[in-house]
């Protein structure tokens, strides 16, 4: 009789789960992000099928960032990123470059020709970049180890390495 | 003795919350509802064994690298001007024409810039002149002169009109009328091309000849402004819209030809 007794409770806490699950998808409250205060979870899937969150990431240095290919701006800052990325990663320097409303192949394209391996979350209708309040590709959102949004940045601003390098510094061992 | 004890109503819960599982396992699985992750092929070309990543409905390459090789070796590399640089799509297309399926003589440079050493080339693929929206082949080219794989975004075959039936005013005034409040914001083209528009539909492509056009309202043009246009695209065969898309900034987006970045000191604004 337990054991049946457990498996209503299971099954009731199943139903539950599922019904959170179902909730989790309606969009949720928009809000723009703030220098110093938490990021906003996302759940996005990248080019290879994965699904990429805040928690995934939790204990990382993250640079989200979004962006599309028809921006020349961000053609340009990717190769500088991608160095960092390579160098720092297991450093716990992660990247996501998130791909605003476009299709996996072109945002595949792009990351094939620039040698890019940074995971590339889509945003194939811009919720996200809503959410984050991006109005202008690429921006930039530095977010540190407790998930704390530190960087806002613009436009082209890491043409110049040393800007990235600088920012960088803040968190890991740079020469 | 629990065993026994579940009995055929604990059964029944059992296999109802397996049932439950799988579903909910298949509902959250990557590949579910996402990118298709085309498998990656071997393939012997001309005797070069290359890595083929095929895209799903046209079959053209997505992506080509060389296994145990370059697939070009551009000679005197540390030499060549600016424009040579530029050119080199035409050699490795031709090698590789068979399997891109298409001709050097598509190809329109979209850009070429070196960073760190590295020279990254992409070009747009035309039809007749026309450049088709979204399509690109690019690579890197190491210091040494060495390509060692490709991305693109190509369209074999491609069917499409090379007249215009409409006219360009024509066109443009039925753009207009597709934003709301045209004249209350006082919209502004700021960019506007002939392209070939594909729509992948399920197993085939139709194929747009379209005037592309995007328009922002005034106000979007300060520096500070969140706000963003519009980019209407019209078929020039019928004057329908195939395409009507919220743009975010910078100023222009999705036209490839005949727009102007606007100035980095533009794109920034005040905090």
């Amino acid at each position: 009789m337990v054991s049946l007794r457990l498996l209503k409770y299971l099954s009731v806490v199943f139903a539950i789960s599922l019904l959170i699950f179902a909730c989790k998808e309606k969009p949720e409250k928009f809000s723009l992000p703030k220098l110093g205060t938490a990021a906003i979870d996302f759940n996005c899937q990248d080019l290879n099928g994965q699904i990429w969150s805040l928690d995934k990431v939790r204990g990382k240095v993250v640079l989200l960032r979004f962006w599309a290919d028809w921006c020349p701006y961000c053609r340009y800052e990717m190769p500088i990123i991608e160095k960092y990325y390579r160098k720092l990663n297991k450093e716990g320097f992660m990247v996501l470059a998130v791909n605003v409303k476009q299709s996996a192949a072109v945002a595949g394209a792009f990351m094939a020709q620039m040698d890019i391996t940074f995971p590339v979350p889509l945003d194939p209708d811009g919720k996200m970049a809503k959410r984050y309040g991006v109005y202008a590709i690429p921006t930039n959102f530095l977010i540190d180890r407790q998930g704390i949004i530190r960087e806002i940045l613009i436009g082209e601003v890491f043409r110049e390495e040393k800007v990235l390098r600088d920012l960088l510094k803040g968190y890991f061992r740079l020469g | 003795m629990l065993v026994p004890r579940l009995s055929q109503k604990s059964k029944f819960i059992l296999s109802i919350l397996s049932i439950l599982i799988s579903t909910l396992t298949l509902f959250t699985s990557p590949g579910f509802g996402g990118p298709e992750k085309p498998d990656d092929e071997t393939i012997l070309y001309q005797g070069q064994k290359l890595s083929v990543k095929r895209d799903p409905l046209t079959k053209a390459p997505l992506i080509i690298r060389g296994i145990e090789s370059n697939l070009l070796e551009v000679k005197n590399f540390p030499k060549l001007s600016r424009k040579e640089i530029t050119n080199t799509g035409i050699p490795l297309v031709s090698k590789y024409k068979s399997l891109l399926q298409i001709e050097p003589d598509q190809l329109k440079l979209k850009s070429a810039e070196k960073i760190s050493d590295t020279w990254y080339v992409s070009y747009w693929q035309t039809f007749h002149g026309v450049i088709l929206y979204e399509s690109s082949l690019g690579f890197s080219i190491e210091p040494k002169g060495r390509i060692k794989s490709l991305g693109a975004l190509l369209y074999p075959n491609v069917q499409a009109p090379v007249t215009s039936k409409v006219s360009h005013e024509e066109a443009l005034k039925i753009g207009q009328r597709q934003i709301k409040d045209f004249k209350k914001l006082k919209c502004i083209l700021l960019a506007e091309s002939v392209l070939i528009y594909p729509v992948k539909k399920k197993n085939s492509i139709d194929y747009y000849r379209v005037y592309a056009f995007n328009f922002f309202p005034e106000k979007a043009l300060h520096p500070a402004s969140v706000v963003g246009g519009w980019a209407v695209f019209i078929d020039t065969q019928t004057g329908k819209r195939v395409l009507y898309e919220e743009l975010l900034k910078p100023l222009g987006c999705c036209i490839p030809e005949d727009w102007v970045p606007p100035k980095l000191e533009e794109m920034k604004p005040k905090w």
